[in-house]
């Protein structure tokens, strides 16, 4: 049907409804007067006249009726006869119409659950304002790309830049707030006083920090977010206007942020920021060459990130011609759209497994389509009794296809369910790396997808046999009386084929995730995590301003925790190994007495440490010795470096006694001052942030020489949890009652937070590829059971003139068996050519590996070959009296 | 009534082509029409006749609009579309083809077997 008549009729159908009823009965009715005006005009009365119109008429509704139905847009009560029909046939055979569904509902609920998380997380913006002109600018650091900027930089680039109309820099670090109720350690985030108004619409309550409240000297000012205000401050409606401490100085609070607002950031850690403060300092006079502020720039309207990235590069290179320390970083700038850049690491994972789902999609409709494949031999024989009867070929084909449609949309329907099951279980899997998932909810465009998806699907599986059920000579189907046909295999075998080969590239995509997964489990991290439990405390404020005061606390707390029963060894760090929630500390380094075109050249990352902290992390210790209680600023400045940086400093050299110049020693706010240490030791490398990549090389220092507003305790115990997590919080507050205790927690947690995308990402192609398997073998198992049903007759003949049971067993084996071995062949060519697009995802295993690949085609095969097994024993067990009978 | 015959099955709706190709056509007019030139030999069941009309509309042969007849009454009236103008065409030299196997069937002698 054309497009336009099609909406024309349905547009009829469905508005003029009434009207073409009103002028159908006028129509009607003017053909009885007339007919009463000529027979009153041949010498009858009107009352007789009018009488024998209408008996000559006959039965006016009938007719009525009749014109109702031969109307155009009569194709919507088709529909709805269609469906009536539809739904007959399905309740005639529930056993076909249980499996259909079924099978539906697990392909189409599989891409409900998998789009919804593909839709929170890559499809739908950002909840800013302008979301789409928002980007990131990083900061590059010689061979460190996406590193933070300077304050200098973030002015001198705020000044000089037309693309972007504003340009702002956030610092998130930790702090102790105390409300109405206990202390409470947060994350505090340090902004400019243009970051919220660039992300957020308006606040809950009070305002922004205005222009110029960033600067030094201004009053201090603080605005909280809805979480922090009802739990610290009893959602006070007043609360605008009263002072909160904050690390120990009185802070007014000016705004409380809307309930939803949530900082989406690259920088998973900035999702948890509680509290908002501005810089309170003149970012200018900061130094050149400390980095440590984000910047997010919002475009002016209509400038490309293309744009502004080409502005950036030649702002970057003036800024090196001006300044030797821009020089010297070699800085580069990049930008880069916030959305993109904030999905950059879970992208590939997610397209992955959308296209994993895609592919259960497909093998759903192949399944499907050998069912009802299986069907058309008896409802060949209804539609040729139909089309000998007069049915067009075209309503017939429309026919079945409004029934497989609908079957299609029951099936959807059933996904939502499955869906939804489904979601939930993604979500309970909590993959902290992606915490735009946690957004994701079967929302409209999800149900407009399942809408669409069903439709689609079932014009896809029912399109193959609506077409070869109305085609065919309609005198052969009709002689064969209902006969089963053993005609169109070919389409079934090459259905067999697909679907065993779709199945085959999900389950060497999960195979290579498995792999990844326990090459990870297998990763030696540099540290052991049995048995060592942690926990964070911060000390910003006056009571910890001076060394003494912290190294005092640190080392009473030490003394504490030693105490506790199960207590095997207690040492502390400012960065715990693979927890990302603290801004990574890291500067530049050089053995002392190098050239000064070598010095500047290699960073790495600086840890302050408490003594016992190597051997409480279960780290070895390769060379030398840990550090003491005197390691201290009156005594030789000593360090600790990895055998990464040994190794790269000193190749082939005794790293003990060389001295290294390092910059950790803070003079004030982000300005450090470069000193000279000596190296006491040398330990195994830590992986600090990734399991699959082994970072920089490490500095460590003695507390004194390098203190740290935060640190992690750890201790190795046999102490359960409970019983720890209880003896911390009271030998904590036995030393200061308003320090707060946070991330108390096993180290092992963050070893699995290391592994949790690939955790998600494994557990879900594993999800998907037993589906895929499972739908495969329904599939093969239906069509070797239908052919041997078939053959029935063909397999008595052969047992009457002598084939025994294993012979007719091994030809069943063998037709079945071949569209499942060239399935495996075609899918593992397939796999070949995909899986390299997996490699961003895989650890420790080839796109291509040998192994893998050999595994999931014996699976495969194996599987495959039992689906098959079935049908053919049963096979072997014809009677053939009974079969030959049966004919 | 004697002297007519009832239609077959399917002859109905070549008649109504034949009759409106004639000229547009009220319903009523239709009726007259298919009368006059069967010389009212053929009957049509009245009512049967609109069902007809409205299918044969649907499949575009032929178009209906209102306008008003010669009493002054307003009428929709049908004509025959380029399509329909083909179709009966068609459909006469079948149904010709018909009559004349059947005429030389029936007209068969014993000694031309």
């Amino acid at each position: 049907m054309k497009l336009w008549a099609f909406l024309r009729s349905l547009a009829s159908a469905l508005f003029h409804r009434s009207r073409a009823e009103g002028e159908m009965d006028e129509e009607l009715r003017s053909h009885i007067q007339r007919r009463a005006d000529d027979l009153q005009e041949s010498g009858m009365s009107r009352a007789e006249a009018e009488r024998l119109a209408k008996v000559e008429f006959g039965g006016y509704q009938k007719f009525k009726e009749e014109c109702r139905e031969e109307r155009g847009g009569f194709w919507i009560e088709t529909v709805w006869t269609d469906i009536r029909f539809a739904l007959r046939m399905l309740r005639k055979s529930p056993g076909f119409a249980a499996v259909a569904i079924l099978t539906l509902a697990l392909g189409i609920g599989a891409n409900t659950a998998i789009f919804s998380v593909v839709n929170a997380v890559l499809l739908r913006p950002l909840p800013y304002p302008y979301a789409n002109r928002l980007a990131m600018i990083w900061s590059t650091w010689g061979k460190e790309t996406r590193g933070p900027a300077s304050g200098p930089e973030l002015i001198e680039l705020r000044n000089r830049s037309r693309a972007f109309e504003e340009i702002a820099g956030i610092w998130v670090t930790s702090g102790t707030i105390t409300g109405t109720a206990e202390p409470e350690q947060v994350r505090l985030a340090l902004t400019t006083a243009n970051f919220l108004p660039m992300l957020a619409e308006k606040l809950q309550l009070g305002r922004f920090f205005a222009p110029g409240e960033d600067r030094r000297g201004a009053p201090p000012l603080l605005i909280l977010t809805d979480g922090l205000w009802r739990r610290q401050f009893g959602a006070n409606p007043g609360i605008v206007g009263q002072t909160a401490r904050l690390n120990g100085n009185n802070f007014t609070i000016v705004g409380v942020l809307p309930r939803d607002f949530k900082l989406l950031f690259p920088d998973s850690r900035m999702a948890d920021v509680q509290v908002f403060i501005p810089f309170l300092d003149d970012l200018e006079k900061n130094t050149r060459d400390t980095g440590y502020i984000r910047m997010v720039g919002r475009l002016r309207r209509g400038v490309t990130v293309a744009q502004a990235q080409s502005e950036a590069d030649s702002i970057a290179s003036q800024l090196r011609g001006e300044a030797k320390e821009y020089a010297e970083q070699s800085l580069h700038l990049s930008v880069l759209s916030l959305q993109e850049d904030d999905v950059r690491s879970v992208q590939p994972a997610l397209v992955s497994l959308f296209a994993a789902v895609v592919l259960v999609l497909l093998v759903t409709c192949a399944n499907l389509a050998n069912l009802l494949l299986s069907r058309s031999g008896s409802r060949r024989h209804e539609t040729a009794l139909r089309a000998a009867m007069g049915a067009e070929r075209r309503r017939i084909i429309r026919q079945l296809l409004t029934e497989n449609i609908f079957l299609g949309c029951l099936g959807g329907i059933a996904a939502l369910g499955i869906g939804w099951v489904a979601l939930k279980w993604i979500l309970s899997l909590q993959p902290e790396g992606i915490y735009l998932l946690l957004a994701a909810k079967l929302d409209g465009w999800v149900l407009a997808f399942t809408l669409v998806l069903s439709i689609l699907t079932g014009v896809l599986f029912g399109l193959a046999p609506a077409l070869s059920v109305a085609r065919g000579d309609l005198l052969e189907i009709l002689k064969e009386s209902g006969k089963a046909t053993t005609g169109k295999s070919w389409l079934r075998q090459l259905l067999i084929v697909s679907e065993v080969s779709l199945g085959c590239i999900l389950l060497v995509g999960t195979g290579l995730m498995i792999r990844t997964f326990t090459s990870l489990l297998r990763v030696d991290p540099g540290f052991h995590p049995q048995n060592v439990l942690t926990f964070q405390l911060s000390f910003s404020g006056s009571r910890y301003g001076t060394v003494e005061s912290l190294t005092n606390f640190l080392k009473e707390l030490r003394t504490n925790l030693s105490a506790m029963p199960g207590t095997q060894s207690v040492g502390g760090v400012s960065h715990l190994p693979l927890d990302e929630g603290l801004g990574n500390w890291y500067s530049y380094y050089w053995p002392e007495g190098a050239p000064v075109q070598q010095q500047n050249t290699v960073m790495a990352d600086h840890r302050s440490t408490l003594p016992g902290y190597f051997r409480s992390i279960g780290s070895t210790l390769l060379a030398g010795r840990e550090f003491e209680d005197t390691d201290d600023a009156s005594h030789t400045h000593v360090a600790i470096v990895d055998d990464t940086l040994a190794e790269q400093t000193w190749p082939g050299q005794d790293a003990i006694g060389k001295k290294l110049s390092v910059e950790d020693s803070p003079t004030g706010p982000f300005q450090f001052e470069r000193e000279s240490v000596v190296v006491i030791g040398v330990v195994k490398h830590i992986q600090a942030h990734s399991l699959t990549s082994k970072g920089r090389g490490q500095i460590y220092l003695p507390v004194p020489l390098a203190p740290r507003p935060v640190y992690s305790l750890v201790v190795q115990t046999t102490a359960p949890m409970q019983t720890f997590a209880a003896y911390v919080q009271q030998a904590v507050k036995k030393l200061d009652k308003d320090m707060p205790v946070s991330n108390l927690r096993p180290q092992m947690d963050y070893v699995k937070k290391a592994r949790a995308q690939t955790r998600f990402v494994t557990l879900l192609a594993g999800a998907l590829a037993t589906l895929a398997l499972f739908l495969a073998c329904i599939g093969i198992y239906g069509v070797t059971s239908y052919s041997v049903a078939q053959r029935n007759r063909e397999i008595a003949i052969r047992i009457v003139v002598g084939a025994n049971s294993a012979d007719v067993g091994r030809m069943v084996l063998r037709q079945s068996g071949l569209p499942v071995v060239v399935g495996v062949v075609v899918g593992l060519a397939m796999a070949a050519l995909l899986t390299p697009l997996l490699s961003g995802l895989l650890f420790g295993v080839h796109p291509i590996d040998p192994l893998t690949y050999a595994e999931i085609s014996l699976v495969l095969a194996a599987v495959g070959v039992l689906a098959c097994y079935i049908p053919a024993r049963r096979a072997t067990k014809v009677d053939p009296i009974t079969a030959l009978r049966a004919e | 009534m004697t002297g007519q015959a009832q239609l077959l099955p399917g002859t109905l709706d070549l008649l109504i082509l034949k009759a409106v190709s004639l000229g547009p056509l009220h319903g009523y007019g239709v009726l007259l029409r298919i009368e006059q030139i069967s010389r009212g030999a053929l009957l049509v069941e009245q009512g049967a006749l609109y069902p007809a009309l409205y299918r044969l509309v649907r499949q575009g042969l032929l178009k209906a609009s209102w306008g008003t007849s010669d009493n002054n009454r307003r009428a929709k009236f049908y004509e025959l579309t380029a399509a329909g103008r083909k179709r009966l065409r068609q459909e006469a030299d079948g149904w010709n083809r018909l009559v004349a196997a059947i005429a030389s069937a029936l007209g068969a002698q014993p000694e031309e077997i």
